[in-house]
């Protein structure tokens, strides 16, 4: 990865941490607001797939933290991961949707509103993506206890033999 | 055919057509289904014992259920074990549509399948081997010719408890009763 670009990242943006911990690799921490600026600018720069939107939850910090991973098609130079990651507050569970800038950002979104419960403001259509029943809580969220909602929901149908 | 078996074909013609003919319909669910190519081509060749895949579940009178199931799954396999014509037999294969398996916490993945569906035998294994499904159909053989196979008789008896348990989990089915939900008793 050229120290170049994680100049100019750094000097563009305000509240930017790039660090490159390996060939091929730059982690770029950035604040909230900033971060459809930055994956526009990237996407400027050549990095035109986003590869994935993860999320992290950290339960203690009471923060989700989001991960956007952008490569390059175009440029064979350029096949490397930009890894951009973004704190947002976990209360809230809301962001601004990453469609405007890249289309495919739709999907992963809905996935991280089935799974995490969060809100993307600005998202056509934020339905089922895979699960076909509705949870209270989230399941990928930490506070989801599995072993008590199996308990509570598959457990609790009964065997059709001890029906008379 | 064996000349000890001719008798048997006059008593109960219907069970040994039955018995020689079971077609699986080809559904793939969790990892088992990586058996069953190899089952049914030439390294193993299902065939032999009158076991081949069908595409659709109206030709078909065996289901294998190969695995985990998760909540989407399972609404595939009710409405293909719907579709599938009488008399109709299913296996379920490994640990997970038994008890879970190693899925027996997972949020999404249901943990008894007979609650939802009968099923005539288990293949124990994670995953068994082909082997394993050649005793099963065989041994499906025996109960069929005893008349202990009698899973789908007991789906039409049992409907409105297997449609309830159904319910439970995913709220309103979007397709009606295959069977009059009322008690026949009252």
């Amino acid at each position: 990865m050229d120290e170049s670009l994680k100049k100019e990242l750094e000097t563009t943006f305000r509240n930017v941490l790039v660090s490159l911990p390996e060939d091929n690799r730059m982690v770029v921490a950035a604040s909230e607001e900033t971060v459809l600026s930055i994956l526009s600018f990237l996407k400027n720069k050549g990095y035109d797939h986003l590869e994935l939107i993860s999320c992290v939850d950290w339960i203690e910090e009471k923060k989700f933290e989001l991960v956007y991973i952008l490569t390059s098609y175009s440029e064979k130079e350029m096949r490397k991961h930009i890894i951009l990651k973004t704190k947002i507050s976990r209360e809230k569970s809301e962001f601004k949707t990453a469609i405007s800038v890249f289309e495919n950002a739709e999907p992963y979104e809905r996935e991280l509103h089935e799974l995490f419960g969060i809100n993307f403001k600005g998202h056509p259509r934020l339905t089922h993506l895979f699960l076909e029943r509705d949870y209270k809580i989230p399941p990928f969220r930490k506070d989801f206890n599995t072993r008590e909602y199996v308990k509570e929901v598959f457990d609790k149908i009964p065997f059709v033999e001890d029906k008379k | 055919m064996d000349r000890t078996s001719i008798k048997k074909w006059f008593k109960a013609p219907d069970k040994m057509g039955h018995k020689y003919s079971l077609w699986a319909v080809y559904f793939c669910t969790g990892c088992g289904i990586i058996e069953v190519p190899p089952v049914i081509t030439s390294r193993w060749d299902a065939e032999r014992f009158g076991v081949i895949p069908v595409a659709t579940p109206r030709q078909a009178n065996l289901f294998l259920i190969t695995g985990y199931v998760s909540l989407k799954t399972l609404k595939a396999i009710i409405r293909t074990y719907e579709l599938m014509p009488d008399p109709k037999y299913t296996v379920g294969f490994g640990s997970c549509p038994i008890n879970g398996g190693m899925y027996w916490d997972s949020y999404n993945t249901i943990k008894h399948l007979d609650k939802y569906i009968p099923i005539d035998g288990w293949i124990s294994g994670c995953m068994p081997r082909p082997e394993a499904i050649f005793v099963a159909v065989t041994h499906l053989w025996t109960m069929i010719d005893k008349g202990m196979a009698t899973g789908y008789i007991k789906y039409r008896e049992k409907y409105r408890y297997y449609r309830q348990n159904q319910e439970k989990l995913f709220g309103k089915l979007e397709w009606p009763p295959l069977y009059p939900m009322e008690d026949k008793n009252g």
